[in-house]
C-alpha cells in the first residue's frame, strides 16, 4: 500500500465520521425533543418520527463519499488500484466538502427539527412547514454531497 | 380561473324558521356565515344549552373511548375499517336513542373497575408485606404481650445477628430467625418487659425494624390462624376481585354493540353544538333575523331555491365582493392538477389580486421529484402501493388527494428511472437515454436547464400577473427586461455573438429604466442599477437546481451499495441467499424512503423557495363552510 491509497482511504473515513457525527447529533436533538413530547402526546409518533430521521442524510451522504472513494480505490469489486501521492490528497481533499458541510448543517438541522418537533406538538396541521424549514438547512449538505461527487468523478486513477 | 369566483350571500327570513334555515345550510354545507355587522341588528347570544351539550359531548366521548379497547386490533384492518355512516338528512333520528341508559351503565362498570383495581393494588401491598414472615408458626392473635415479657415481630441487618447473637447469650431476649433474606433477616423477638426500655435502645443501635400487623390482617385472622392461612386468605380475595373484573370486562364487551349509535349520536351533536355557535353570528330584531356569508358563485342558484322550496318567509340575496372586501378562496383546478393543490395550500393560498399557482407548478415538481428519486422500481411500487391503498382503503378528503399525488409521482419516478436510473439498483442500459454515474455533467446541465425554465417562466408569470393588475410599464419594462436579459446573456456568453449582447443590453435598460418605482430620475437610475443587481439572486436560484442532480446520484449509489453487498452475502455458505434477500429488501425499502423523503421535500422546497418568490403573493383565507361536523362518523 503507498501514502496516496493511505491517503485516500483517510478521507473516505472523514467523510463517513464528520458526516455521521453531524447526523448523530442533530438526530439526538431531533429525538431528546420529540420524546419529551411524546410523553404528553403519544399518538403522533409518526409526524415526530419523519422530524428525527430529517437530519440523518448527513450521515447517509458521507457513507456514499466513502462507498465511491472506495469503488475508485477498487476496495470493493474490483482490483486495488494504487494512487500516487497527489492523487491520494486529491480525493482526501474531495471528500472535505461532504464532511465538513454535513459536520455542521446536521447539527444545526437537528436544532431545526427539533424546535419544529414543538411546533408540531402545538399545531399538527403544519408538519410540512418545519420540514422545508430543515430541508432549508440541508441545501449544503446536498450542495457539499454535489462537489465531492463532482471532483471524485473527475479524479482518474 | 384557478381561483373559484365567490359571492357575497345575504339572507333575511322570519325568526320562526330560524333553526330550521341553520340546519337546512348546515347539510349544504356551502356557505361560511360571517358576523353580520348591521349597527341596527342586536347579536344574538348563544350560551343557551351550549354547557347541557358539551356535557354531554364529554360523556360519549369518554365513553367511546372506554369501548374503544374491543376494537378490531391490527394495522391493516384499523386502515381499511370503514366510517359508520348516516343520513344527513335524517340524522336528527338518533336522537330518540336512549343514551343515557348505556352512558349510565359504561360509567358505573368503569367507577367499579376502577375501585375494584385500587382496591386488588391495596391487597397486593399487604401480601407482599406479609409474605417474608410465612414461615412464623404462631396464629397471629396470640401474639400479645405477657405481663412479663414483649413479643415483637421485624427484622433487621444481615450484619448485626452475630450482635444480637451475643446479646442474646448474655441477656434475657430470646430470638429465633423466620426468613433469612440476601440483606436483612426477619426475626421474632421477645424479651423481658422489665427492662424495656433498655432493650428498645439497644434494639435500636442494631437497626432493628419493628413490624406491625395492620387492623385489616388482623380483621382476617381467625383464632388459630397463621400466617399462611391470612395470605391464603389475601390471594383469594385477590383471586375473588379479579373474577369479578373479568366479569365486568365481559358487560363492558356486551355494551359494545352500542358503540356505533354512540358515535352517530356524538357526531349529530358536535354538529349541533356549531349550529347553536354559528346562530350567534346572527343579526335579529324582534320577528326577523339577518345572516351573511360567502358562497362559491355557481352554487349561489342552488342555495337560493333550496331555502326557498322550504318556506315563504324568506329573502335570499346574492352580489359579487366589494372592492374593500376580502372574500376567502378557493382552489378550482382539473382532476389532474387537484393533487398539486395540497402543496400550495401548505404554502398559503392566493391573496386578493395573485393567482392560483398549482398548475403552473405541478409540471416542474411532477418532473423534479422524478429526477430526484430516479428509481423505476421504486417509482413502480409507490405507484401501485398507492393505487392499491385508494382501491381498498377508500380514503376521502386530504388523504385521497394525498395518495393520488404519490401515484403521479410513482409514475414520474419509474419513467425518469428507466431513462436514467435503474431497476433496484441495476441498469437497463437499452432504455437509458444518460447515465448520471458515468456522465454526472450532463445530468447536471440538464438541471440546471431546468431550473432556468422554471425561474424565467416565474418571471414571465409575475409581468402578465403585473400586466393584468394595470402595472405597464412595470411589467413590460423591468419585468420584460429581465425575461430579455436572462436568456440573451446566456447565449451571448456561449457564443460571443454581438446580436445577443445588444439585446441583452437592451433587457437590462428596461430593468435599470423601470425597475425602481422613484419618481425623482436619478434615485430611478439608481435604484434601478441596483435592482440590474439581483441578477445575483437569479444565479443563485439556478445554481440550487444543482440538488437535482445530487439527490438523483445518492439515490442509484446508494442501490448500487444495497446490491454489492447483496453479492458479498452471497459469499457466504449456506445462509447467503436468505442473508442477502434480507438485504436486498431492507436496504432498498430503506432507500426508497428516504429518497422519496428527500426528493419530496427538496423539490417542494424548489417549488417554493426559487418558484414562488418570483410571482406569488399568498395571505388569501381558506374557505370554511358552515356544515355538518363529524369525527367518528360520516355524513351521506
Amino acid at each position: 500500500m503507498t501514502l496516496g491509497f493511505t491517503l485516500a482511504v483517510f478521507g473516505g473515513a472523514l467523510a463517513v465520521v464528520l458526516g455521521g457525527i453531524g447526523s448523530a447529533i442533530g438526530v439526538g436533538l431531533a429525538g431528546q425533543a420529540s420524546s419529551g413530547v411524546m410523553s404528553e402526546d403519544p399518538e403522533k409518533f409518526g409526524s415526530y418520527l419523519l422530524l428525527v430521521a430529517l437530519p440523518g442524510t448527513q450521515g447517509i451522504y458521507g457513507f456514499l463519499s466513502a462507498f465511491l472513494v472506495m469503488l475508485t480505490l477498487g476496495l470493493v469489486g474490483g482490483p486495488l488500484k494504487s494512487p500516487t501521492i497527489y492523487q491520494g490528497w486529491q480525493i482526501l481533499i474531495a471528500c472535505l466538502p461532504v464532511a465538513f458541510a454535513g459536520l455542521v448543517s446536521g447539527i444545526h438541522q437537528g436544532k431545526v427539527c427539533a424546535s419544529g418537533v414543538y411546533m408540531v406538538a402545538k399545531q399538527p396541521k403544519d408538519l410540512m412547514k418545519p420540514v422545508i424549514m430543515a430541508a432549508l438547512v440541508e441545501t449544503y449538505a446536498v450542495l457539499g454531497l454535489l462537489i465531492t461527487i463532482l471532483m471524485l468523478n473527475g479524479i482518474n486513477l | 380561473m384557478a381561483i373559484a369566483e365567490v359571492q357575497k350571500v345575504q339572507i333575511l327570513a322570519h325568526d320562526g324558521v330560524k333553526m330550521e334555515i341553520l340546519s337546512t345550510l348546515q347539510e349544504e354545507g356551502l356557505v361560511q356565515l360571517e358576523r353580520a355587522n348591521v349597527e341596527e341588528l342586536d347579536l344574538e347570544s348563544s350560551s343557551r344549552e351550549v354547557s347541557h351539550l358539551e356535557h354531554q359531548l364529554y360523556r360519549l366521548s369518554s365513553a367511546l373511548v372506554y369501548l374503544s379497547r374491543w376494537e378490531e386490533k391490527g394495522f391493516v384492518k384499523k386502515l381499511f375499517a370503514q366510517k359508520p355512516q348516516i343520513d344527513r338528512q335524517k340524522r336528527e333520528e338518533i336522537l330518540d336513542f336512549d343514551s343515557l341508559a348505556v352512558l349510565d351503565k359504561i360509567e358505573k362498570l368503569e367507577a367499579e373497575k376502577n375501585e375494584l383495581l385500587s382496591e386488588i393494588k391495596f391487597l397486593e401491598k399487604e401480601e407482599e408485606f406479609i409474605n417474608p414472615l410465612e414461615g412464623l408458626e404462631l396464629p397471629l392473635r396470640s401474639l400479645k404481650p405477657t405481663d412479663s415479657t414483649e413479643i415483637l415481630l421485624g427484622f433487621l441487618p444481615v450484619s448485626q445477628e452475630e450482635a444480637l447473637k451475643d446479646l442474646a447469650e448474655k441477656e434475657a431476649i430470646w430470638f429465633e430467625v423466620i426468613n433469612r433474606g440476601k440483606r436483612i433477616i426477619y426475626l421474632f423477638l421477645v424479651y423481658a418487659k422489665r427492662e424495656k426500655d433498655r432493650f428498645e435502645q439497644i434494639l435500636k443501635d442494631l437497626n432493628f425494624v419493628h413490624l406491625y400487623f395492620t387492623e385489616n390482617m388482623l380483621s382476617k385472622a381467625d383464632e388459630n390462624d397463621k400466617v399462611k392461612d391470612v395470605m391464603e386468605k389475601i390471594q383469594a380475595e385477590i383471586q375473588e376481585k379479579e373474577r369479578r373484573l373479568e366479569k365486568l370486562e365481559k358487560e363492558g364487551q356486551d355494551l359494545f354493540v352500542h358503540r356505533e349509535k354512540l358515535m352517530l349520536l356524538h357526531d349529530v351533536l358536535l354538529s349541533e353544538r356549531v349550529k347553536i355557535f354559528s346562530s350567534g353570528l346572527l343579526g335579529e330584531t324582534e320577528r326577523v333575523f339577518y345572516m351573511e356569508g360567502w358562497i362559491r358563485s355557481s352554487d349561489a342558484e342552488k342555495l337560493k331555491s333550496k331555502l326557498k322550496s322550504s318556506t315563504d318567509a324568506i329573502e335570499v340575496y346574492s352580489r359579487n365582493p366589494l372592492p374593500e372586501e376580502e372574500p376567502p378562496v378557493i382552489l378550482e383546478n382539473p382532476k389532474s392538477g387537484k393533487p398539486f393543490e395540497l402543496l400550495t395550500k401548505l404554502y398559503g393560498l392566493p391573496q386578493r389580486g395573485s393567482f392560483d399557482p398549482t398548475l403552473p407548478m405541478a409540471p416542474f415538481f411532477f418532473l423534479f421529484v422524478g429526477l430526484c428519486v430516479s428509481e423505476a422500481g421504486y417509482g413502480l411500487l409507490v405507484a401501485l402501493l398507492s393505487l392499491l391503498l385508494i382501491k381498498f382503503a377508500k380514503p376521502k378528503g386530504g388523504l385521497l388527494q394525498f395518495l393520488k399525488l404519490f401515484t403521479l409521482l410513482g409514475i414520474s419516478t419509474a419513467v425518469l428511472g428507466a431513462l436514467i436510473g435503474g431497476w433496484f439498483g441495476f441498469p437497463l442500459r437499452s432504455l437509458m437515454v444518460l447515465d448520471p454515474l458515468q456522465d454526472p455533467l450532463s445530468f447536471l446541465i440538464l438541471a440546471l436547464v431546468l431550473g432556468f425554465a422554471q425561474v424565467w417562466f416565474g418571471t414571465l408569470l409575475n409581468m402578465i400577473n403585473g400586466i393584468k393588475n394595470k402595472l405597464y410599464f412595470e411589467s413590460i419594462f423591468a419585468q420584460g427586461g429581465w425575461l430579455l436579459l436572462l436568456p440573451t446573456l446566456v447565449i451571448y456568453l456561449q457564443t460571443k455573438q454581438s446580436i445577443w449582447g445588444i439585446l441583452s443590453l437592451a433587457g437590462a435598460s428596461g430593468i435599470v429604466f423601470f425597475g425602481s418605482p422613484s419618481r425623482n430620475p436619478f434615485a430611478r437610475f439608481f435604484g434601478g442599477l441596483y435592482s440590474l443587481y439581483g441578477i445575483s439572486r437569479y444565479l443563485a436560484d439556478v445554481l440550487s437546481y444543482s440538488r437535482l442532480l445530487a439527490l438523483g446520484l445518492a439515490t442509484s449509489v446508494i442501490a448500487m451499495v444495497v446490491n454489492t453487498l447483496c453479492q458479498t452475502a452471497l459469499g457466504i455458505p449456506w445462509v447467503g441467499w436468505l442473508l442477502a434477500a434480507l438485504i436486498f429488501i431492507g436496504g432498498h425499502l430503506f432507500n426508497l424512503g428516504i429518497s422519496f423523503l428527500g426528493g419530496f421535500v427538496h423539490s417542494m422546497r424548489l417549488q417554493f423557495v426559487e418558484f414562488f418568490s418570483k410571482f406569488f403573493k399568498s395571505g388569501g383565507k381558506p374557505f370554511s363552510p358552515f356544515e355538518l361536523e363529524s369525527k367518528f362518523v360520516e355524513f351521506i
